[in-house]
């Protein structure tokens, strides 16, 4: 129940209860004055006469009031469902953005100053987590220069013995590995910073998916996996041509690691209203459902990719879905475990380049 | 060839140092930028490695004030910073390459090398390597007297390999000039291309000629 409704029916319950007590009042005064004045009359006449006068005068008065109510709640009340729209609108991007006040020093315009304090202080922790991520990544990239290099100079020494060689070259293997960590946690942070920004040129959205179905046939060959292109059509976006070839690679390379032997991996790209539609589905293990709402969040790794110890950084998905977003497109992940995954990424046409 | 690496980790300039002199390089090291341009201003080199992160005067600067002072010498640089449009800004204040950190020491050798050829590189249409062969106007490759099938990435992967016969391919510069990436894609996409390619130039034949260097990359020529 709203506070409005709530407070109109508390106010209609007053204006009767007191509309009740004048109406006891007035009878209790007409039937002493007839007692009074004519003894002669009838007791049920002052009854009647009570019962007019609350008729005709009581019920408008209460019918004012609770209009009067109910307009007067509505009208207390617009600043709170003003406030309420422009909290939902409220997430961790625009945390900076204080709240609009009314600034005439009521109980509302007092809640949303402190509410536009609490904000600040939110906004000041995520920039502090956004900046430690950022710096971390970056402070991290010194020492494993140094590792890598020196790593990469003992393997060259010829004095050094087989088991040597190995421990070094596995070190080597793994070194890269964390490389890769954190390149991708240096590009998110920096995503999430709003430092990097996209280079948008008008492009051919088919060009580069017939380029990414050449590459995942060749990665999908070791596997024994078949790879089917089943409809390309010429669509231009407008896009950064290097983040949507590395979404369109990142989306194969998944779907051929996450694949069943001999599985299939199949591609298409279509219009679909002003959107262009790139979707790709394999048959692998699938993604359950208790684990589908963690997929795009950072280092989730699904008990797939732990049990058949998949190579990966943890950070693809996460890195897919932020250049989705940087081009006001969608991401969505649809699986029938065991039997059907399906990727379907959606970007807006630009119309202006369509037309060019 | 004489090499001037400007950088200011001393580790990571001395395994540099190391790595290049291993590859018959001279190699002076500063670890500031106006030492680096007193060192440039006397003595010619063939090739800059310069970090942009330096202490006082930044990289980026140092590059600037060298081609204001009319010095053409290849640049490679270096960054640990890794914003996706440095490589831009970098390439248009005048450098020749560039390499983010983390890199592998043998990437960072092969592109110095690529560095000091650059202008002696070889552009012929025919290019032979041992008895393979490969016409870059054709496309067409052919060993012990065979025509050898290509798809395009297959041929521009052959193309790169032969042109730069002879010198180790780190698997970066690989996918920068033949898939134009410039990111890394954590797969192993280019090892897998490598496979097929060695499978239709070396695998019928003798001897082979695409040699995997473990951890670094991969080198075409005829010698093991």
């Amino acid at each position: 129940m709203t506070i409005r409704r709530r407070l109109t029916l508390w106010y209609a319950g007053i204006l009767i209860l007191s509309l009740f007590l004048m109406g006891i009042g007035t009878y209790q005064e007409i039937s002493e004055q007839l007692r009074h004045d004519h003894r002669k009359r009838p007791e049920g006449h002052a009854l009647d006469e009570a019962g007019e006068m609350i008729f005709r005068v009581g019920l408008p008065a209460v019918a004012l009031g609770l209009l009067g109510g109910w307009w007067l709640t509505r009208r207390s009340l617009v600043p709170v469902t003003r406030l309420t729209a422009a909290i939902k609108k409220i997430h961790e991007r625009n945390l900076h953005e204080p709240l609009a006040r009314t600034r005439n020093g009521d109980e509302l315009d007092q809640l949303t100053k402190v509410f536009n304090d609490t904000l600040l202080r939110l906004d000041d922790a995520f920039n502090r987590i956004r900046e430690f991520t950022l710096h971390a990544s970056h402070e991290l990239k010194t020492p494993l220069t140094v590792l890598r290099g020196e790593t990469e100079t003992a393997l060259r020494e010829d004095a050094l013995s087989s088991a040597e060689r190995e421990r070094a070259a596995s070190q080597l293997d793994e070194l890269r590995r964390l490389t890769r960590i954190v390149d991708g946690l240096t590009l998110l942070a920096k995503a999430d910073a709003g430092q990097i920004a996209l280079k948008l040129e008008p492009l051919r959205l088919d060009e580069l998916v017939r380029d990414n179905f050449a590459d995942a046939q060749i990665l999908a060959e070791p596997h024994g996996l078949r790879v089917e292109l089943s409809d390309c059509e010429a669509i231009s976006v407008s896009g950064d041509r290097h983040r949507l070839r590395q979404l369109l690679l990142n989306l194969a390379d998944n779907a051929v690691k996450y694949n069943q032997p001999h599985g299939v991996v199949m591609m298409s790209l279509l219009k679909s209203g002003d959107m262009a539609q790139f979707t790709i589905v394999n048959n692998g293990a699938g993604i359950s459902a208790d684990i589908m709402p963690r997929v795009f969040d950072r280092f989730f790794r699904g008990n797939s990719a732990h049990e058949n110890t998949i190579e990966g950084c943890g950070l693809g998905l996460s890195i897919a879905q932020w250049i989705v977003s940087a081009h006001h497109g969608t991401i969505q992940i649809d699986s029938m475990p065991s039997k059907l995954t399906t990727v379907t990424v959606r970007l807006p046409l630009d119309l202006a380049v369509q037309a060019a | 060839m004489r090499v001037l690496v400007i950088e200011d980790e001393k580790k990571t300039a001395s395994f540099v140092r190391k790595a290049l002199q291993a590859e018959s390089f001279a190699v002076d090291v500063v670890a500031n930028g106006e030492d680096a341009l007193l060192a440039a201003g006397g003595t010619p080199f063939d090739a800059i490695v310069l970090d942009i992160m330096l202490p006082g005067r930044d990289g980026l600067s140092v590059l600037r004030q060298l081609r204001e002072r009319k010095n053409s010498t290849p640049v490679l640089l270096l960054s640990a910073r890794g914003e996706v449009n440095e490589r831009v800004e970098g390439l248009n204040a005048g450098a020749d390459d560039y390499l983010p950190k983390p890199f592998e020491l043998a990437e960072l050798v092969a592109r110095v090398r690529a560095l000091t050829r650059r202008g002696s590189e070889n552009k012929s249409i025919a290019l032979r390597v041992a008895d393979l062969t490969l016409d870059t106007v054709t496309h067409k490759a052919r060993r012990g007297g065979a025509d050898i099938e290509l798809t395009v990435r297959e041929y521009r992967l052959l193309e790169f390999f032969m042109r730069s016969a002879g010198r180790l391919c780190g698997r970066m510069m690989i996918l920068e000039k033949v898939w134009d990436y410039d990111f890394d894609p954590g797969t192993n996409l280019v090892d897998v291309y490598v496979r097929r390619l060695r499978e239709k130039i070396d695998a019928n034949f003798e001897p082979k000629l695409l040699h995997t260097v473990r951890g670094s990359g991969y080198v075409l020529k005829e010698a093991p």
